[in-house]
């Protein structure tokens, strides 16, 4: 192995024998797809509990158990993960929970990838002025950091989850323009463009068939990961009582109120918080090895 | 050099000032009215009118954007509506202790981050070594900083009783104690205020360093591996340098650049970071400081929050920006 050290090329590693080679290919292959074999896993798992939550859920989430209140967690138990200070079941609460933060996460990336990546190619194929309009602006809102400025959004709106979609999607907006931007100021380069242009092609149509469709793959690789933001931002909202009011479960507002009782009853803000960040690893295994499988641009972004 | 500089501040008036129009105009759109906040609902409807005028709330909503600006234009954030004292007092007694902890945070963060970020960067072949330490990468950026403060505190605070549950530590009294000079008549008062403020910081700068160190050390990672790609890596290689001499010598020293850069992220994450770990440790700071002043619209209060929060970033980005010229003699200015 010494022979390839410090140099890059693979094809420089020693080739063994042929049962070897077999072994370490396999192991390469578990190696690449393992991670987003698991992290997909997961993120499907959550949209079918998001999905059928009042068929999975054992309990109404809303329904007080006057008997068992604040009562622990306990595998042989009505109540598997505990009880909160109404007696309310937190498990199902939190199977509950996971339609708010899918739906804030996807709907809010999908928001910005909406209304940032024509911005974004606009800017970049276009130039000039209005480039220098669309970044100014997209700098403007890149002061601030996301759950600021989702911060600000949602409590002049007030928490709803429409407002938390628009808010966390309206400060996820300047990274898909930034990221599209600079992706197609690569592309314009390219002699398709040049060839789609030759052939007549006009400014939209190159935008849409040539320049979008050759982003793509980079912008799905980042949104994947922007779901994870997304996700953390809306749990981090309604942590600060700023996302959706106390009633309807989130995580962030179980955690919130459960805040209160972690002297007697950690459970409550434990197993929340749990839920919170399986999610957020789940959609952040898939976007990084999704990078690392189909997009070497990016590696290291 | 200095053209450069004069028009980055340039840029940053624009931007500055569409941060604090955002706020201005979120905040008077908010549902609440910071009277009704503060008198409650059983307040009569001449005294909220009352208080209404004496917050000069009763003026055109332009005369008043116009006078926040002017005033704001002299570091005039004018007074908190609930407090009565000047926004620069409170903003002035809360960043010490948002400092501080920023500061903690990142040296959790350098300690923990940028050697996993190297090591897994340098043994990226050794799937012993890089996938644990990916995976810990993966679960600090998936761990929200809130979460892992509760548990700190149900660990560290509940059950073994070794931290503080609340509060920022007696940071009054060791800036006092700096400021009146008195620090070396009173070594020992001195040395146990020291010691409360970092027995107040150990848990906070914990959770929001760990999970920052997840980032730093993805970006330590992803900067490694950028420069030790480069042509002059191999050059010092073929001269039969050893690894540790490549490492130290070579690539540590062309890191500077990405590791400024990260600095740069950092400092934005970071404090968005306080405003969550604040919360959690019911620490005073500028992040605590804005959520309460608009959980009671008091919109001085959170204008002069974001402005400042709005100004740090921005200076930061300047400032990195400069210091990329100085570690990087190929990089200049025009």
């Amino acid at each position: 192995m010494a022979i390839s050290r410090g140099v890059t090329a693979p094809e420089l590693t020693v080739i063994g024998t042929p049962d070897e080679t077999q072994a370490r290919s396999r192991g390469r292959w578990l190696r690449r797809y393992l991670p987003i074999g698991i992290g997909a896993l997961m993120a499907l798992a959550m949209v079918v509990i998001a999905a059928a939550a009042p068929w999975i859920a054992p309990l109404s989430p809303s329904a007080q158990f006057a008997d068992a209140v604040l009562k622990g967690p306990g595998a042989q138990d009505r109540h598997l993960l505990g009880t909160d200070e109404f007696g309310r079941d937190v498990f199902s609460r939190i199977i509950w929970g996971a339609r708010v933060s899918l739906q804030v996460g996807l709907a809010s990336v999908f928001f910005a990838f909406v209304i940032g990546v024509p911005l974004g190619i606009l800017a970049g194929v276009q130039g000039r002025r209005t480039e220098t309009v669309i970044m100014r602006c997209a700098d403007m809102f890149m002061a601030f950091p996301t759950l600021l400025l989702a911060l600000i959004i949602v409590t002049a709106l007030g928490g709803t989850l429409t407002n938390e979609v628009l808010a966390i999607g309206v400060a996820l907006t300047p990274n898909f323009i930034r990221l599209s931007r600079s992706l197609s100021l690569t592309i314009r380069e390219q002699d398709y463009i040049l060839a789609a242009r030759a052939l007549g092609g006009g400014q939209i149509r190159v935008m849409a068939r040539h320049v979008f469709p050759n982003a793509l793959y980079a912008l799905v690789v980042v949104g994947t990961l922007y779901i994870a933001t997304a996700i953390r931002t809306e749990a981090g909202l309604s942590f600060l009582g700023l996302g959706i009011p106390p009633p309807t479960p989130s995580w962030g507002n179980i955690l919130s109120e459960g805040r209160q009782y972690i002297k007697c009853c950690p459970w409550i803000t434990t197993f929340s918080g749990l839920a919170i960040m399986l999610a957020v690893l789940a959609f952040n295994l898939v976007g990084d090895s999704l990078r690392d499988l189909l997009d070497p641009r990016l590696k290291g972004e | 050099m200095i053209s450069y500089v004069l028009r980055r501040l340039l840029v940053a008036i624009p931007m500055l000032l569409g941060a604090m129009s955002i706020v201005f105009f979120a905040m008077r759109v908010l549902p609440g009215d910071p009277c009704v906040a503060m008198m409650g609902d059983q307040a009569t409807t001449a005294a909220l009118a009352d208080c209404t005028k004496n917050l000069g709330l009763n003026r055109p909503l332009p005369v008043q954007y116009a006078d926040y600006l002017w005033r704001s234009i002299r570091f005039d954030f004018g007074n908190s509506f609930r407090q009565g004292y000047p926004v620069n007092e409170y903003i002035g007694r809360m960043f010490p202790h948002t400092l501080v902890l920023v500061l903690a945070s990142a040296v959790v963060a350098a300690l923990v981050g940028v050697p996993i970020g190297i090591l897994s960067a340098l043994k990226r072949r050794n799937p012993l070594i890089d996938y644990p330490l990916r995976i810990f990468a993966l679960l600090g950026l998936s761990m929200p900083v809130f979460w892992l403060g509760i548990l700190l505190l149900i660990v560290f605070s509940l059950r073994l009783d070794l931290f503080p549950l609340i509060g920022g530590g007696d940071l009054d009294g060791v800036m006092a104690l700096i400021r009146s000079g008195e620090v070396f008549l009173y070594p020992r008062d001195f040395l146990a205020a020291v010691g409360d403020v970092l027995w107040h910081l150990a848990l906070p700068a914990l959770a929001l360093g760990f999970t920052l160190a997840a980032t730093v050390s993805r970006l330590s990672r992803s900067a490694m591996l950028e420069v030790i790609s480069q042509d002059y890596i191999r050059t010092a290689r073929s001269k039969g340098q050893t690894e540790r001499a490549v490492v130290y010598k070579h690539a540590l020293r062309n890191m500077m650049v990405p590791l400024l850069t990260i600095i740069g992220l950092f400092v934005a994450i970071a404090l968005t970071g306080t405003v969550l770990t604040e919360t959690v440790f019911t620490r005073p700071g500028l992040g605590k400081m804005l959520v309460d002043s608009i959980g009671a619209r008091d919109y001085p209060l959170a204008q002069g929050a974001i402005t400042v929060f709005t100004m740090i970033i921005i200076a930061v980005n300047l400032i990195v920006d400069m210091l990329y010229a100085v570690v990087d003699p190929r990089i200049t200015y025009r």
